[in-house]
């Protein structure tokens, strides 16, 4: 919760380093580019020209909200948890195994199944480094990370060999889900599938987790002020480790709905990311489930004008990814709002 | 004759927007003590460093021996004669007390002054400690002696550095009676060897006993400044608060009842491993106050944190009514009627990073009342929030300020707040009113006094003498974490009794209970 004043002055602040990194990616543009107007609109307008790139923008939103969702719950509860993406990996494993090996279940059954073996996969990964964490002081950067590889590198070999399709040829693949499970389009003729709207009750149900319950109250004292926090007899061991439940199981659920949304089955290194650009979504979003929505939202835009970009003009994607690089940087200055803030907040307070 | 030195319409204005000091004028004429007293808050500690050249000021001007002066840190302030000392002692613990002393400007001898000049340092040193007769060993290592020599060091080392002008920032907040009595000694002769002296306090009894003139700072004003012969303390409380104030706390005898908090050959370990308390043996009764007085560091933090469950007993119990609280979890213990106050607000006993409202709920969100179902009825919070700030004067724009961004009074006031709205049948207060203002301690003396009145069992545990002796009813002396002492706080007992008992001079036998 933060006062109007406050709240309005971090917006400007993002708001201010989105358009210096924009500006920059325009001026890389203008050095670089034989007709910099046509690739600035390729890039800037493009996305938002037909519905279909708009409902790439929606799909592409998707597991940006969700691997937000998860990085932002254990940061407000002061969990450096880098694990997202391979929280990823094994939730959408799971899920697939039971979409795939589970047969002639109802779909009304059979995908609650597939999304519950997802997050609980997902879960129970992230219980280990909270459970590291918690009781034997492992720091969660290195676990999580360390991690990361167990899960990317075990789930390729699963499907790499014992669970490959025979049919895939040369490409490592589960056996097709059946298409009655699959996320369809939300609107027909609109490309935008169901997945959103989970995303977008995902971020309803963090938002009311965090601040309108007592484990997100709990969690967020423990992030504040864990010394606060033990003197008013919060199990902080066990908080730590809910975090990282929590943003386990929403790991897991973005792994399970790209697949089931996008990829039709598990594929090797489908992912190729997610769990780390919720890292960058996090931070865009400070930790704030409505900023997550709103961060997704226009990273996947940047993600869309940077091949919009690619195909209309002679400018590369590398452009956007600069963009994006610069934004990262902008607003995680922390300093350069606290700058501002003090510029703006001058000669009005006056405290003894 | 023109004054040593004159500071004119200081102004300061922090880059957070805050705003220190807004037109002071402070001038102190040579060979006086000049006290310079203010609430927390006040700005006396930035005017200080403004003129010990750690802040500049945003607008004013400094005169120092008839030239005007603008340092642009300590050292140049050192240079022209200046010295510090500061509330925290900064001695290089592994250092010798004369090491400690010619630290940085050691004199030197040989081929370009390469090697230390131990026996000038010795002569040296022994020079200062013999003409200003402030006794310790110079070959003592530094943190070996008490902390009234520690003081001692530190204006030694601020005389080697050949400074006239000697600021104290509250130099008696860690001191016993005797060593302030000590202390106060030296200030005289130092006064009486041309020296002059600028001492920050709080402390107005302090005021009266030592200085010449007293400047009196509020709200980043000078308000005024007198003659220290020709004022009372009520006059200066009243310039400092701008309002009267209650000088002694008034209460009546107390008429304990049942035991609330019986505490039995209790032993704990501080962070090191170290025994900190052994065998502290004690019981507070309904209605009364126990007082804990004691120099800090001799158990108190320890004791605290061992009833509240926030440490592990090794032995002994402790009773709480039927029910023994020893090893019992923080939330089982705040799950019964005791309250809490932790000697550390800005760490423990409150989020500054969260909101007044969040703060207030530290118990009650777990409590049924407050919830439907898993979600928190926050408009309910909103409202016991607003009216527990009503009820216990916290003074901020809403109940959805942030902690942080209040005063200390207003601040501790939250957590007395939160401490005192579960109605404690056993309230344990540790510092309650450390770095408060005086309005704000004056507050929470009324309130604590309150519960005992309304039955509640209350251990006070304060570095403050004077705290103790106005709220206990009976006070136990805690030295080197044993129990020395348990007296009747009655009109005949005194500061320098007590102190006794803190410095481990006296010990009483202690009848166990």
């Amino acid at each position: 919760m933060k006062t109007g004043k406050a709240l309005y002055l971090e917006l400007a602040g993002i708001a201010a380093a989105v358009f210096a990194a924009l500006l920059c990616g325009f001026i890389v543009i203008l050095l670089t580019s034989k007709e910099p107007l046509s690739a600035i609109s390729a890039l800037v307008m493009d996305p938002l020209a037909n519905s279909f790139n708009i409902g790439t923008i929606l799909n592409k939103a998707v597991p940006l909200m969700l691997t937000g969702l998860a990085i932002s719950v254990v940061f407000q509860a002061g969990v450096f948890s880098m694990g997202a993406e391979g929280q990823l990996y094994v939730g959408g494993f799971l899920g697939s195994l039971a979409a795939v090996y589970v047969p002639g279940l109802p779909v009304w059954v059979h995908l609650p199944l597939i999304l519950a073996c997802a997050v609980l996969g997902g879960a129970l990964f992230g219980a280990i480094p909270g459970a590291l964490k918690a009781y034997w002081n492992a720091d969660e950067i290195v676990t999580t990370l360390m991690l990361n590889f167990i899960a990317i590198l075990t789930t390729s070999y699963l499907v790499n060999n014992v669970f490959k399709d025979p049919e895939s040829g040369g490409y490592a693949r589960m056996p097709y889900i059946d298409p009655g499970l699959l996320l369809g389009k939300i609107v027909p003729g609109f490309s935008a599938h169901a997945g959103l709207l989970v995303a977008l009750g995902a971020v309803a149900v963090v938002y009311m987790l965090l601040y309108h319950t007592s484990i997100g109250y709990e969690l967020r004292l423990v992030g504040k002020n864990p010394q606060f926090a033990k003197y008013g007899g919060i199990a902080t061991p066990r908080v730590i480790v809910l975090s990282i439940v929590i943003s386990g199981a929403l790991a897991g659920l973005a792994g399970i709905v790209e697949i089931l949304g996008i990829h039709s089955t598990y594929k090797d290194n489908f992912s190729a990311g997610l769990g780390f650009d919720g890292i960058i979504i996090a931070l865009l979003a400070r930790n704030h489930p409505i900023g997550v929505l709103a961060a997704s939202l226009f990273y996947a835009y940047l993600q869309v004008g940077a091949q919009t970009m690619q195909v209309g003009s002679d400018m590369p994607r590398e452009v956007a990814v600069i963009i994006q690089v610069l934004l990262v940087l902008f607003v995680s200055s922390q300093a350069i709002f606290a700058y501002i803030k003090q510029k703006f907040v001058s000669g009005q307070k006056a405290v003894g | 004759m023109p004054a040593l030195l004159e500071m004119k319409s200081i102004h300061k204005v922090y880059p957070n927007g805050t705003v220190a000091n807004r037109g002071v004028d402070f001038s102190v004429e040579e060979g006086e003590i000049h006290a310079l007293v203010g609430e927390n808050g006040a700005g006396k500690s930035t005017l200080m460093k403004i003129l010990f050249g750690l802040e500049a000021p945003t607008r004013g001007s400094i005169s120092f021996k008839g030239q005007s002066v603008s340092f642009q840190g300590p050292r140049d302030a050192i240079k022209h004669g200046m010295g510090m000392v500061h509330q925290h002692f900064m001695l290089a613990p592994s250092l010798t007390v004369s090491e400690n002393i010619v630290l940085g400007e050691e004199p030197a001898k040989g081929v370009l002054s390469l090697f230390r000049d131990r026996a000038k340092e010795q002569e040296r040193v022994a020079g200062l400690i013999r003409d200003y007769g402030l006794k310790v060993d110079p070959e003592a290592r530094a943190d070996t002696i008490p902390v009234g020599q520690k003081q001692r060091v530190e204006i030694l080392k601020v005389l080697y550095r050949g400074a006239k002008l000697i600021i104290l920032d509250e130099p008696t907040a860690v001191l016993t009676p005797q060593e302030t009595d000590e202390l106060f000694d030296s200030l005289k002769s130092l006064v009486r060897q041309g020296h002059t002296i600028i001492f920050i306090t709080h402390k107005l009894r302090e005021v009266m006993q030592i200085s010449h003139r007293v400047t009196v700072l509020r709200g980043g004003q000078s308000i005024a400044t007198l003659v220290t012969k020709e004022t009372h303390q009520e006059e200066i409380s009243r310039l400092m608060v701008g309002r009267e104030v209650l000088f002694r706390v008034q209460k009546t005898p107390a008429r304990p009842e049942e035991t609330v908090l019986s505490v039995r050959g209790l032993a704990a370990l501080d962070d090191k491993g170290v025994p900190a308390i052994r065998q502290v043996s004690f019981r507070v009764r309904a209605g009364e106050i126990l007082g804990i007085a004691g120099v800090e560091g001799n158990g108190q933090t320890q004791l605290v944190e061992t009833i509240t469950g926030l440490r592990r007993a090794v032995s002994g119990e402790i009773r709480y009514l039927d029910q023994e609280l020893r090893n019992l979890s923080v939330a089982q213990i705040r799950a019964f009627q005791i309250g809490h106050i932790p000697e550390d607000r800005q760490t423990s006993g409150a989020c500054l990073t969260s909101t007044i409202a969040d703060n207030l709920m530290l118990d009650h969100y777990r409590n049924p009342g407050f919830k439907i179902g898993p979600l928190l009825r926050k408009k309910k919070i909103r409202q016991f929030a607003k009216s527990a700030m009503e009820m216990f004067d916290v003074r901020a724009a809403s109940e959805q300020t942030m902690a942080g961004a209040l005063s200390g009074g207003n601040l501790q006031k939250v957590v007395v707040a939160r401490e005192l709205s579960k109605n404690p049948k056993l309230l344990v207060a540790s510092q309650p009113t450390r770095g408060v203002d005086i309005g704000a301690i004056e507050f929470i003396h009324r309130e604590i006094i309150k519960r005992r009145d309304a039955g509640a069992a209350v251990l006070l545990v304060s570095a403050e003498l004077s705290e103790i002796m106005a709220l206990s009813d009976r006070i136990a002396v805690l030295y080197n974490g044993e129990i020395v002492a348990l007296l009747d706080n009655t009109p005949d007992l005194t500061e320098q009794e007590l102190g006794y008992y803190m410095l481990g001079i006296k010990t009483q036998e202690v009848a166990s209970q």
